[in-house]
């Protein structure tokens, strides 16, 4: 088993999701649209302010596509 | 050990049937010929009795092939190069935890157009492989054996349904489903297998967890290649001490694809030579491992060792075992181009990245190898590469990016001629990659 990491982060499933792009919006600290509308999410662990956001986003996205994992799995 | 005991007595026994013990440890009996645009016939399948006549019959796989694995090192060919016995431990802990029998999976489904090394294999040693895959199921305890292949009446299938025949009148072993998926290029893809295989399309998955643990409707899952199997058959036999680490790599040249069962010992010179590349003069460059792989200057591969090892460190991979060496009087940004349309076509327009991000780029390529990109085509390239990297559900677009990013690299000079609006006189050449796979009789 890996280590515990401590915080979460925000992860989407690339083929639910439609470059809607409600995330980018939401969660502007945490998502940024690529040219194309489709969300970069840097695989870094999230601060407090930047979960908050995330949790608007996932709720917010019309594709459900949005997860939040809240440590790291292998 | 029982292992030792075994092993020795299978050794005695391949050495009473027959003398040449370093033939039986080579996965190919000769290299192989496929020429391209030209229907050809395959060469005799081999039988049953002739593969038990040789090595004999395949000892029953427990704890001690894992100590083997370890001790090989043997990884897979996925692209990730994950050691084989990692993956069983992980699968055979699922078992134990979820109490589901693994599923496990050879992988006949060659995608890449110039590779012919799953093919050459299937015909040359096609119980060899199945061999390995009863191996897997025994040391994991699953019960679901599947072969997967390329539809579209391949004809290697009905040699199949023949291998497999044969083994369920003789041998008392688990069954194999033979399993044809489309003939798409992402099908052999081990996330579109096990989506495919619970019944959905035969595209890649994202998924959170690993295929070992949950895989095919949640049951942990193997997916080898037929290569990787062919050499758990062997060292199921044999041992590691006289297992022979060598690398099935197809030479695509002049039209015909040439696999090789190349040595560690071996450099790239000496692969693409025996691969049938015959002019008096170098390759200007080779492009390594297929289509999603990378191009390489020949003053910096020739003299590389054919051993993914010594290539990871160098920066490089065998990838898919595809190495094309480029005429000089060819164009690599041409034929780059080609791979990026080819690849942009052929993805699963599953995730943004393949829907927008490879057609966006290819145009970009073919505009350049034409001659007429812009500056600012050349920024969009770059931006788009890396906005595009890393970002699929699988590594189809990562691929499509290592090739395009290498061709600019490795073809400086005449990306700046072509960019001028002087394209070089090899892009008005012919193409030499193929696009297809051949058609065989």
């Amino acid at each position: 088993m890996r280590k515990r990491a401590p915080g979460s982060r925000l992860v989407v499933d690339p083929v639910t999701c439609d470059g809607i792009g409600m995330c980018a919006h939401l969660a502007p600290d945490v998502v940024r649209a690529d040219s194309w509308g489709y969300p970069i999410i840097a695989g870094d662990t999230l601060t407090t302010r930047e979960e908050r956001q995330a949790r608007k986003a996932i709720a917010g996205c019309p594709r459900k596509a949005l997860l939040l994992i809240e440590h790291c799995g292998p | 050990m029982v292992w030792h005991v075994r092993r020795r007595v299978a050794a005695l026994e391949v050495r009473a049937l027959r003398p040449g013990r370093r033939d039986d440890l080579a996965l190919l009996d000769k290299s192989v010929v496929f020429p391209d645009n030209k229907p050809g016939v395959l060469p005799a399948a081999q039988t049953l009795a002739s593969h038990l006549a040789r090595l004999g019959p395949r000892p029953v796989a427990d704890e001690s092939l894992f100590d083997a694995l370890d001790e090989l090192d043997l990884t897979g060919r996925g692209g990730g190069h994950f050691p084989v016995a990692r993956k069983w431990r992980a699968a055979r802990d699922g078992v134990r935890s979820s109490g589901r029998s693994a599923v496990v999976v050879a992988n006949a489904a060659e995608s890449e157009p110039a590779s012919a090394k799953d093919l050459a294999l299937l015909v040359q040693r096609p119980h060899l492989v199945l061999d390995g895959l009863v191996c897997v199921a025994e040391a994991v305890e699953a019960r679901d054996l599947v072969l997967w292949t390329h539809g579209d009446g391949h004809p290697l299938h009905g040699r199949l349904v023949q291998a497999l025949h044969e083994r369920r009148a003789t041998l008392h072993e688990p069954v194999v489903r033979l399993v044809s998926g489309p003939s798409s290029y992402v099908s052999g893809e081990s996330s579109a297998i096990v989506r495919a295989l619970a019944g959905g399309p035969a595209l890649p998955q994202f998924t959170l967890e690993h295929a070992t643990s949950g895989g095919v409707s949640g049951a942990p899952t193997l997916v080898h290649n037929v290569d990787t199997l062919a050499r758990i058959g062997l060292l199921a036999r044999f041992g590691p001490a006289s297992a022979r680490r060598t690398s099935l790599v197809t030479v695509f040249t002049a039209g015909h694809r040439t696999v090789v069962e190349a040595d560690e010992t071996w450099r790239i010179v000496d692969a693409v030579r025996a691969g049938g590349w015959s002019a008096d003069e170098s390759p200007q460059a080779v492009l390594m491992g297929g289509y999603g792989g990378q191009w390489l200057p020949w003053a910096e591969a020739a003299h590389l060792a054919v051993h993914e090892p010594t290539l990871r460190s160098a920066g490089t991979s065998l990838g898919a075992g595809v190495l094309v060496p480029l005429p000089t009087d060819r164009c690599g940004l041409t034929e780059t181009a080609r791979i990026a349309r080819f690849l942009a076509d052929s993805g699963a327009r599953q995730c943004g990245p393949c829907l927008f991000g490879l057609p966006a780029l290819a145009e970009i390529v073919v505009s350049l190898a034409r001659g007429r990109a812009s500056r600012g085509d050349l920024r969009r390239l770059q931006r788009w590469s890396a906005e595009v990297s890393g970002r699929g559900a699988c590594h189809h677009p990562d691929g499509a990016v290592r090739v395009i990013t290498s061709a600019l690299q490795v073809f400086g000079d005449d990306c700046a001629a072509h960019r001028r609006g002087r394209p070089c006189a090899g892009s008005r050449a012919p193409g030499i990659l193929p696009f297809r796979t051949t058609v065989l009789a």
